[in-house]
């Protein structure tokens, strides 16, 4: 089962190398929406966490079982991310997140072709659609 | 596959009215469990949300969505897809690449007992016009559309008014092609005259006006009956349900008017289902069922 928010708690933790040292971390998001984007058509600014952002040359993209960097997706458009698959996304973050709370956003969209083209990219400063912040989905969560 | 439609209007529900729900508070067989309750039987499914596997589903899902179908008494009206004119960065796709999209939905929605579809159409400006390949594109699919018993229909969306030069161009379409296999879907939030209570408004309301939907009866063949707000008596506080849903009735107009809920709250189960409740007794009462 999915959880209603865009993020998603469930597979929030840090990844660690064989040698037991934390590399990184893992957050999944899904779309709240009805319909998942084609892989060319997903966009995505960067997953923020406590003020410390990371883009898409951080971040690879697991969507059932198969991780993607960015530009891969980019180049995919007769595959599918499931609306009802989560996609894990995977931050390089030498030394992990510290354990405790820690306040998560994660910025990205899909290109909707059925609404003006004006609205498929995210601005540098993640402003989308008008708004005055940043449009990052946002969720606190605790690393233990 | 399915019974001749008996003439009159009937009563359905499109999926989108629970999208964020599914996958999180119910599925597919709650959403038709909850029709058969209110007795509308007519589904509008969103293909690619709904569809376990799509646009690739196995025979095993298949079987289940038959099988649901003939258990709750439901009739496949319509299948909403896409047809993404910007898949890929910085161009438009060809005709080819547009044709290979809407042929397999053409087929899998008819496989699935449909007889309508949800075209939608990728967009170049902000009143919606299609992409300038639409009508290529639709041709070519049209031996398909026959072939395979299923209509295709954009939905007219506000702001788009039913009285706008993109709707004289599918009339013209219409008639020069002379088909009966591409159509419209009205969706009634272009009558919709006042942002509901709460709702942030981002653009004047300039709605159509409920007789503009006359000349254009022949081509519908199921609407999108949106709604923004049902009050506790039984209302939708901001389209003229009354007066349209009468010239329909008075035109003898024969399709399903699906429910298609677009207000607030849509992350909360009860909110979502008492306010389909509401929008189905008012339209019970409206179609004196």
């Amino acid at each position: 089962m999915l959880e209603m928010e865009a993020v998603q708690y469930k597979g929030f933790r840090n990844l660690y190398n064989e040698a037991g040292e934390a590399i990184g971390f893992q957050v999944a998001i899904r779309f709240v929406a009805y319909r998942g984007p084609w892989l060319s058509q997903f966009r995505f600014g960067n997953v923020e966490v406590d003020g410390e952002k990371f883009g898409p040359d951080k971040c690879t993209f697991i969507i059932n079982g198969v991780e993607y960097t960015y530009d891969e997706m980019a180049t995919l458009g007769r595959v599918k991310w499931p609306l009802k698959e989560a996609c894990m996304i995977r931050v390089q973050k030498p030394g992990g997140l510290a354990q405790g709370s820690h306040r998560v956003s994660v910025l990205y969209k899909e290109v909707a072709s059925y609404v003006p083209a004006r609205m498929d990219e995210i601005p540098e400063d993640g402003k989308m659609f008008g708004h005055s912040e940043a449009q990052g989905f946002i969720r606190d969560m605790i690393i233990v | 596959m399915q019974a001749p439609q008996k003439p009159g209007i009937h009563r359905g529900v499109s999926t989108y009215c629970w999208y964020p729900l599914y996958n999180v508070n119910m599925d597919l067989e709650d959403s038709m469990e909850i029709m058969q309750d209110m007795g509308a039987h007519g589904i509008e499914i969103l293909a690619d949300g709904i569809i376990d596997g799509y646009p690739y589903p196995s025979k095993e899902w298949l079987n289940k969505w038959f099988a649901l179908c003939d258990h709750y008494e439901i009739v496949p009206v319509e299948y909403g897809h896409w047809v993404e004119s910007r898949l890929y960065r910085g161009r438009e796709c060809t005709v080819e690449e547009s044709l290979e999209q809407l042929i397999h939905d053409i087929k899998l929605a008819s496989y699935m007992g449909f007889t309508c579809m949800r075209t939608k159409l990728g967009v170049i400006d902000e009143i919606l016009t299609p992409t300038q390949i639409w009508r290529d594109v639709i041709r070519k699919a049209l031996p398909y559309a026959e072939k395979y018993n299923v209509v295709m229909q954009p939905e007219i969306h506000a702001p788009t008014k039913l009285t706008d030069q993109m709707i004289m161009d599918y009339v013209e379409f219409i008639e020069k092609e002379d088909t009966q296999f591409f159509g419209f879907n009205v969706d009634f939030g272009t009558f919709q005259y006042r942002a509901a209570d709460g709702m942030p408004s981002f653009r004047p309301f300039d709605p159509s006006k409920p007789e503009d939907i006359i000349p254009l009866l022949p081509y519908i063949h199921c609407c999108h009956a949106k709604y923004y707000n049902m009050s506790e008596d039984f209302d939708e506080t901001t389209i003229p349900y009354v007066e349209v849903v009468n010239i329909m009735k008075e035109h003898g107009w024969n399709g399903y008017l699906l429910s298609e809920y677009e207000g607030m709250h849509k992350e909360n189960y009860n909110h979502c289902m008492t306010q389909v409740k509401r929008h189905h007794v008012m339209l019970k009462r409206l179609l004196g069922e």
